[in-house]
């Protein structure tokens, strides 16, 4: 098997010395990204974000022009097939006029029980695969990232492994299909928060920003791409709870070459010089995460394509780090000198993993009932309300399935005093909820029962009609319990019904004496609308 | 981190308030304006510069000097109280300082009116019974120095500031303590009687004056308004030194003035001192205030008929 794979590999090296640029090549890009997979699945965390980062990437140096790529993002299928379908007939105007043409679809999500997950849609693998085979594209490039996606190359031309055959007569210019997934037919594509991203996604970019470039010709190619990010895919995923995750690559062309995918400019980026010391380099963006790793080797110079900004350099050494920080400006080549490196304990690695990562924020309406469970307080004192209010809750920003949510309600009514010695006073009650929580939550299909605590400074006024006493209020800091259910309407619409009690201490009473009422609890009830961001 | 501890400190600041029930029954006890000022039909639209002399000659549809005067008298009986309810006025806009056991107390504060002096409020509670007291005292004296400017008590009958009261203020004692009283210098002692919880309604305003010599006991006028079903009112007062009648004296009258809600009044005066003493007089006027019908007790005859007068049996019952 391995002198099989020499031989693969050895035909590759002809082929990739036959790179396709004989003529200009038109690319087109859909880019798809859905956390969604329905309500047998559980909802992704980097999914959308790999997708913007592969937008990006092919619109930067993929040779995508903006007008030729699509990003969706928590689209659903008929979404991805109508954008298909335009993308298809620009494809065709541009043959029209005698250019080349290659379709890329990127797909992160969802993919179970032999579709792709779009929300609470799918897309059958037969669909999708006949619709790229018959796209009139010259070549036509799936790379999907999802769970158990080999099963869409499993029919044909599957490999667990980089080498792949080359058609012994194959002619010049490619043409065909190839599809590459994230892992086989039986295994999970795992993300990672560390890195915030699927490992397969984040590796293939990584790759596509010049640490795939083995060949060090500036140009990073389909094959390299793949090369690189099975390796490391499977590297990275061998110890996890999942077990090894194995990328495939399948392919159907006709004629020969490789597809160049990225071209480090040399006019931007990083340059990694000859001289630097070999190992393995980090590049951390501001936030923290890993957005592109090198793996140098002697006596070579290497180039990263990393988009301007700052960027901390990690390299790891055996007993210790070295780091620094670098600038890479906009049309400029920024080399990285080692004397701007330092040593540093593991302990202060710049990379701080997915924190925030992966959170979205949803925002809602609220409509409820509040009321204190003593009957006198809330007869003569507190009243029962009813409120109205917005909410917005921060997810996944602390940790997975944690949600901080920050919440305001009002509410009021008129009503009448009745006390011992005192009736027929009308007045205007109101009450203003301002409240934090903190929850967590745990999903269930589409259901999401979720329990945590809070804080909320609440405000109760009256103002008397005609001013016949003056305006009251009160004030404190409230501490409370909430618990709920979240169910998913929509896609993007989900309806909540909450409860919470709370404990309050009133102060507002004869000092020496013995007051019941100094220790107040109340109940609230609320049904909620929200819609993610 | 350094501008964390403020902004809490700000919301915790923001914590508290005056929102009590029991606080809202003790400012009930305190007596308004509204609840006891007298309520003169056409008070604020009707012509007249107030008490004027007499004219020997008066004639059907002329505007009647009686009402004129119980307007006058009205306005002077609205206005004591004004002045005398706005020392509580200022306790209902600030919440207690202290709330005990049936009591509550506002202050001590030092008093930007009275240098050197403090003062406070207390007010005290038994069942639906409420007594207070506006307290002053020199800054530099002892709890032993306080002494009550204004006294009162009220007992609570459920509606809003309804029930019975009475206040009283001693001016003289004020005086003494080196406290200026202002415009009160002049009396000796204030009291306010009231009732308000049913119809027919009663406010009594005692003015006590420092005796002005040769004499040596104080002089009082009364102030005696009720308030009736239908809107019937009366004012009984007392007008000193006009030109009621005729003479070379001047006269002390007691009027006693009541009126309907849209009919026009009646008003009798009787003589108390000057010339013809003991005789009476009576007025009657219509919804535009204008005389109908006038007659005095030592003339046979009057002027227009008996019959216009309003119906004032509402009064009887």
């Amino acid at each position: 098997m391995r002198t099989r794979r020499h031989l693969g590999a050895l035909a590759l090296a002809l082929l990739l010395a036959t790179t396709v640029q004989a003529e200009p090549m038109r690319r087109f890009a859909l880019v798809i990204g859905n956390d969604e997979g329905g309500s047998d699945t559980r909802p992704l965390s980097y999914a959308r974000e790999d997708a913007r980062k592969m937008h990006g990437l092919l619109s930067r140096l993929g040779g995508v022009s903006l007008g030729d790529a699509r990003l969706l993002l928590n689209e659903e299928a008929q979404d991805v097939l109508t954008t298909l379908s335009n993308l298809e007939a620009s494809i065709k105007a541009a043959q029209a006029r005698g250019e080349r043409t290659a379709l890329l679809v990127y797909y992160s999500g969802h993919a179970k029980d032999g579709a792709l997950r779009l929300g609470v849609t799918r897309l059958p693998f037969d669909t999708f695969k006949r619709r790229l085979a018959d796209a009139p594209a010259d070549i036509r490039i799936a790379i999907l990232d999802s769970c158990r996606s080999g099963a869409l190359t499993r029919t044909k031309g599957a490999r667990r492994a980089p080498a792949f055959e080359i058609d012994s007569g194959a002619t010049r210019d490619a043409r065909g299909l190839v599809i590459l997934t994230s892992s086989s037919a039986d295994e999970d594509s795992q993300e990672s928060d560390a890195i915030g991203g699927s490992y397969f996604s984040h590796h293939l970019s990584s790759g596509l920003l010049g640490d795939a470039d083995c060949s060090g010709d500036g140009q990073v190619t389909l094959f390299e791409a793949y090369s690189h990010a099975y390796a490391r895919t499977v590297a990275d995923t061998a110890a996890s709870s999942a077990g090894p995750q194995h990328p495939t690559f399948s392919y159907d062309l006709a004629g020969n070459g490789d597809l160049v995918i990225t071209s480090l400019r040399a006019s931007e980026g990083l340059v990694v010089p000859r001289t630097a010391p070999v190992g393995a380099y980090y590049f951390v963006n501001p936030g923290g995460l890993v957005v592109a790793e090198l793996e140098k080797a002697p006596d070579t110079e290497r180039r990263v394509a990393l988009a301007p900004g700052t960027y901390r350099v990690k390299r790891r050494m055996e007993d210790r780090l070295r780091i620094g920080e670098v600038e890479v400006r906009r049309g400029q080549e920024t080399v990285l000198e080692e004397s701007r490196l330092r040593d540093a304990p593991f302990s202060d690695d710049p990379v701080k993993g997915a924190r925030g990562r992966g959170s979205f924020w949803t925002a809602g309406l609220t409509g409820g009932y509040h009321s204190f469970f003593n009957r006198s307080i809330r007869e003569t004192l507190f009243l029962s309300v009813p409120m109205l209010g917005a909410e917005a809750n921060l997810h996944n920003y602390f940790r997975e399935d944690w949600v901080w949510s920050f919440d305001v309600a009002l509410g009021g009514r008129a009503a009448m005093l009745n006390l011992e010695s005192l009736t027929g006073a009308s007045y205007r009650y109101s009450a203003l909820h301002l409240g934090t929580s903190l929850t967590t939550e745990w999903h269930v299909g589409d259901l999401a029962p979720f329990a945590g605590a809070r804080l909320t400074y609440l405000y109760m006024g009256r103002k008397f009609d005609g001013a016949v006493f003056p305006d009251q209020f009160y004030s404190t800091f409230s501490p409370g319990l909430v618990a709920g259910l979240r169910y998913r309407l929509l896609r993007s619409l989900h309806l909540t019904g909450r409860g919470r009690i709370h404990y309050l201490t009133y102060n507002v009473h004869e000092q020496g004496a013995a007051n019941p009422n100094s220790s107040l609890g109340f109940w609230e009830l609320a049904a909620l609308v929200t819609y993610e961001l | 981190m350094r501008n964390l501890w403020p902004a809490l400190l700000c919301l915790l600041a923001a914590c508290g308030g005056n929102f009590s029930n029991e606080d809202l029954e003790y400012l009930n006890a305190l007596p308004s304006r509204e609840a006891l000022a007298s309520k003169l039909p056409g008070t604020d639209t009707s012509s007249g510069s107030g008490l004027a002399q007499r004219r020997d000659r008066l004639v059907v549809g002329d505007i009647s000097q009686l009402y004129i005067d119980t307007r006058k008298a009205s306005a002077d009986f609205n206005a004591s109280l004004d002045s005398l309810l706005g020392l509580l006025e200022n306790i209902r806009t600030v919440p207690p300082t202290t709330r005990e056991p049936d009591r509550r107390t506002w202050g001590p504060w030092p008093d930007r009116n009275q240098p050197g002096h403090q003062v406070r409020f207390l007010m005290d509670r038994a069942g639906d019974s409420f007594d207070y007291r506006l307290q002053f005292k020199p800054s530099a004296a002892g709890e032993e120095a306080w002494w009550s400017f204004l006294e009162g008590s009220f007992k609570a009958d459920a509606g809003i500031r309804v029930g019975e009261g009475e206040l009283h203020l001693f001016i003289d004692d004020a005086v003494a303590q080196g406290l200026n009283v202002g415009g009160l210098r002049g009396l000796k002692q204030l009291d306010v009687g009231y009732q308000n919880k049913a119809l027919p309604t009663r406010v009594e305003m005692i003015f006590s004056a420092q005796p002005t010599p040769p004499l040596t006991t104080a002089t009082q006028v009364r102030y005696n308004y009720r308030e009736l079903p239908g809107g019937l009112g009366e004012m009984r007062f007392l007008l000193t030194d006009t030109d009621a009648v005729p003479g070379n004296l001047r006269e002390d009258v007691e009027i006693t003035s009541r009126w309907t809600p849209n009919s026009g009044g009646v008003a009798t005066f009787v003589i108390l001192q000057g010339d013809l003493l003991g005789a009476s007089y009576r007025e009657c006027w219509d919804a535009q205030n204008k005389v109908t019908f006038a007659k005095r007790s030592w003339e046979l005859f009057g002027i227009g008929k008996g019959s216009d007068c309003p119906d004032l049996s509402g009064f009887d019952g």
